[in-house]
């Protein structure tokens, strides 16, 4: 899933094509991962607790980001990562789209992009699949818009759904389906 | 014990055509299914008239962190059908579960969108209806849409 990356002036209204690229990470993205991963407001709607250390960072990247078998890195130009998406299978005709991006970034367009390019290739990456799905906290709002932008159809809202860090929430369910067009 | 009144409905396709086991043809299998899923179950109960088994309610949590949540699932012989049994008995069952498994928190019932008599039995009981789900459940051979209800453990509590 690699895009050129193109130079571009900052544009605040719309998302020109290019600016972000996906990679799989590596051991050596582990200082770009620790800016994220320590994050507590980052962590806040994930089930994992925030990195506390270089080691835990490096265990955690060898054990589970590096095994993961649909996971890419967010970069910017200089093909450093900011973030990472992810699809997971759910079963054999569904697949969740998961994406976590560092703070600093947040408010930018640039999870609405790598969402977008993502939706645009699973399909064809994986024919079978009849639907993609995310699912996102009701307080989660910044993650709710981007898959709105990216055209995601919001089904509603199951109460007391998810188990987050031992508390229970509503969770708002999006999808996508083959036949959907992108925005 | 069970398996011949069991087979009456289990074994018809009209009853188990939405449901993930398939309909059974023998009683040796209703007798398989009852001793290796029925009887080991967490929260299962027939539904009977004059103690003879007309039916079945299933209540199944999942595991893990994820066993605040349960599945309710459901089947009636088709002969009684339009009755408002499966409604009782359902109404009577949700009552018991909250109290039996108290670590549940939500129930929920995933329905297909064109098995409309099954979503008027959650929505008599007062479950919500959540969403529309598309494309959800891939089941014998066929991908369906299906609505989501719930019904939490705090909804039933009394009103201040």
């Amino acid at each position: 899933m690699e895009m050129d990356s193109q130079e571009t002036q900052p544009i605040i209204s719309s998302s020109p094509p290019g600016r972000i690229s996906l990679r799989p990470m590596t051991l050596s993205d582990v200082d770009d991962y620790m800016v994220w991963a320590t994050d507590p407001k980052v962590a806040r709607f994930c089930t994992w607790e925030p990195c506390t250390s270089r080691d835990e960072a490096i265990k955690y990247i060898t054990d589970r980001v590096l095994t993961h078998p649909w996971l890419r890195a967010i970069c910017l130009e200089d093909d450093r990562p900011i973030g990472y998406i992810l699809i997971m299978a759910v079963d054999n005709i569904r697949k969740e789209i998961g994406y976590v991006l560092a703070r600093k970034y947040w408010g930018k367009g640039f999870a609405t992009e790598a969402v977008r390019l993502v939706t645009a290739e699973v399909f064809k990456e994986f024919p079978e699949i009849e639907r993609l799905e995310a699912l996102v906290d009701v307080d989660n709002v910044g993650s709710q818009r981007v898959l709105e932008k990216v055209g995601f159809t919001k089904e509603g809202v199951m109460r007391k759904f998810l188990c987050i860090k031992g508390s229970v929430r509503d969770t708002v369910m999006f999808s996508f389906l083959p036949t959907d067009t992108l925005k | 014990m069970d398996a011949h009144d069991f087979l009456r409905w289990a074994g018809d396709d009209r009853v188990t055509g939405n449901l993930r086991w398939p309909a059974f043809t023998s009683e040796e299998e209703a007798l398989t299914f009852i001793r290796d899923v029925c009887l080991p179950h967490p929260w299962r109960r027939s539904i009977c008239i004059d103690d003879r088994s007309i039916g079945f309610i299933s209540i199944f949590p999942e595991t893990g962190d994820n066993r605040f949540k349960a599945h309710i699932g459901y089947g009636l012989s088709h002969e009684y059908w339009g009755k408002g049994i499966t409604t009782r008995a359902v109404s009577v069952a949700v009552s018991q579960v909250f109290n039996d498994l108290p670590h549940v928190l939500r129930l929920q019932a995933f329905v297909q969108t064109q098995n409309k008599a099954s979503q008027r039995v959650v929505e008599k009981i007062g479950f919500q209806k959540e969403c529309l789900l598309r494309k959800y459940t891939y089941l014998k051979g066929q991908i369906y849409d299906v609505f989501v209800y719930s019904l939490l453990s705090s909804d039933l509590l009394p009103l201040p």
